[in-house]
């Protein structure tokens, strides 16, 4: 029994972390970006999301509707990206180091949006995943609310693959990734599209952010401790590789519960002992290609 | 419908154009030969707005193009195919091909005629439209290359160095293609440094040495110009 809801809490884990490091992803393999914001961005999330289902109940709205409410506040909350893809443009073509500095200082900087808007204290929701109830399987039983997250992850997995592998959109935005230049010589506005996919990126960090809220506390620790499992996904999955944010995560989320459960002290190193063992087996991860 | 005057263009402080002028009206092909660091890929560079010329203007169909960024002008009718072919490996044949329709859909051309017509020009595009841009050979890089450009709808296309690097087996391929272009109605702005490849149906040819245009007329014209065999033996 209690491999199962060890199993489960890793599930969960790996769906969240999933949203976020496939928006992580996203950007890197179209803009070459490093976004060290999408801790920032998830944190941001969580704090929107919260403040928005305060102020949704506050006006009589239903609990019912939590992840609905939920999801739109994240969708919103992700708009942010105009602002901060407009400031990294000035840096695009630059040495990926300016990138990187750039993306690191908006990290200190929302860390003191945060600070200022929502105060230094942790902020909880309360136990508004029960409204959901649970579904019990024979002698199991499982929160429907995570159950939704999971299943809320898989549908936004699918929707990226439709999106990028089957739609025209999807074909010029790997054009783009591939050779921007020879893109937009044949039409693309690549500026747009290079909007376009951070936005969504960071959409689905801050409704990675936004969905997780029900359960955890949103606190200024969020971004760093998000970020240092997000690098791990991305480097065992793959830089640039949604297939492997999205395997990456499972296997983050379940050593992450595995060590919770067994070595608490030990959390990260068993994470990024894995990530050595990748680094040095397969330095592009499972999923990653070679630059060419 | 494409008038260039007096273009100037510097890339990293060095003068790689020098007064530019030149014209291609509708239907033409018309050749720009020179030898390898001329200019000629410069300069398509600079026509496509990959490059912003320093003076000079560059009107199509009577209005600049100078400062709009490269979509624009693809938008505008103008496209290109470069000397690397530059397929999209991430992508197949067909999705190659059909890139132009998604960033210029039009009402009055659909899609699917344009994709026919750019199947048309190279018919054996037909039989590897699966195949990814990877695994393709020079000769039929270069046959998506020209095919995707032609199904923007362009009236001009751009086509840098078309016959470079092509094995002797694919070269009239090519050339009947370009033909079949212009008997579309398209006008063709070729860049060529290798004179055995430039085709007879050629309507002018420019030559230019230097980043300077030291020849306008006719290949026979050319042919019998003592500083432009100097420059370019082949056409002796």
């Amino acid at each position: 029994m209690a491999t199962v809801d060890l199993l489960f809490a890793a599930l969960f884990n790996a769906a969240v972390l999933f949203l976020v490091t496939a928006g992580l992803q996203l950007i890197f393999g179209v803009q070459r970006i490093v976004n060290l914001t999408a801790g920032s961005l998830y944190a941001l999330g969580a704090y929107f999301g919260a403040s928005v289902f305060e102020w949704f109940s506050a006006q009589g709205g239903s609990p019912v509707l939590l992840l609905p409410v939920l999801i739109l506040s994240g969708l919103l909350a992700g708009q942010v990206g105009f602002i901060v893809e407009r400031v990294l443009r000035t840096v695009y073509g630059r040495d990926e180091a300016f990138q990187l500095l750039m993306t690191f200082t908006f990290v200190l900087m929302f860390q003191d949006v945060l600070r200022y808007v929502w105060g230094a204290q942790p902020r909880l929701l309360g136990d508004l995943p029960s409204v959901y109830g649970t579904l019990v399987v024979g002698e199991f039983t499982f929160p429907v609310y995570n159950l939704l997250v999971m299943a809320s992850a898989l549908v936004v997995a699918g929707l990226l693959y439709w999106l990028i592998e089957r739609t025209s959109l999807g074909h010029v935005v790997r054009a783009t990734a591939e050779n921007g230049r020879m893109a937009e010589a044949l039409g693309a506005n690549t500026r747009r599209i290079n909007m376009l996919v951070f936005v969504l990126g960071s959409m689905l960090g801050t409704v990675g952010g936004a969905l997780v809220i029900p359960t955890t506390a949103a606190s200024l620790e969020m971004p760093i401790a998000l970020i240092v499992e997000a690098f791990a996904v991305v480097v065992i999955g793959g830089l640039g590789s949604i297939r492997g944010a999205f395997l990456g995560a499972i296997i983050v989320g379940v050593l992450r519960a595995l060590s919770l459960t067994y070595f608490p002290e030990l959390e990260v190193m068993s994470i990024y002992l894995v990530v050595i063992v990748v680094l040095v087996a397969r330095p592009y991860g499972l999923f990653g290609k070679a630059e060419a | 419908m494409l008038s260039v005057e007096r273009l100037s263009v510097d890339i990293a402080g060095t003068s790689i154009l020098r007064a530019i002028s030149l014209e291609v009206a509708a239907g033409e092909i018309v050749c720009l030969v020179g030898r390898n660091g001329a200019g000629k890929t410069t300069l398509l560079r600079a026509l496509m707005g990959q490059l912003a010329p320093r003076a000079g203007t560059v009107l199509w169909h009577g209005n600049a193009l100078a400062g709009l960024p490269p979509h624009e002008v693809a938008r505008r009718g103008i496209g290109f195919s470069p000397e690397e072919s530059e397929v999209f490996a991430s992508l197949s044949v067909a999705q190659n091909i059909a890139f132009g329709t998604w960033t210029r859909p039009s009402r009055e051309r659909p899609a699917a005629d344009r994709i026919a017509f750019a199947y048309e020009v190279f018919p054996k595009l037909l039989t590897y439209m699966t195949r990814g841009g990877a695994e393709l050979s020079g000769g039929e890089r270069k046959m998506v290359s020209i095919a995707r450009a032609l199904a923007l709808d362009p009236d001009l296309l751009l086509l840098d160095e078309p016959f470079e690097g092509l094995s002797p087996a694919i070269i009239p391929t090519i050339a009947a293609g370009i033909a079949s272009i212009r008997a579309s109605g398209r006008a063709v702005l070729m860049a060529e440094s290798n004179v055995q490849h430039i085709p007879d149906y050629v309507s002018r040819i420019y030559v230019i040495e230097r980043g300077e245009i030291i020849f306008h007329g006719s290949l026979e014209a050319a042919r019998a110009d003592p500083l432009v065999r100097q420059v370019a033996s082949g056409l002796a």
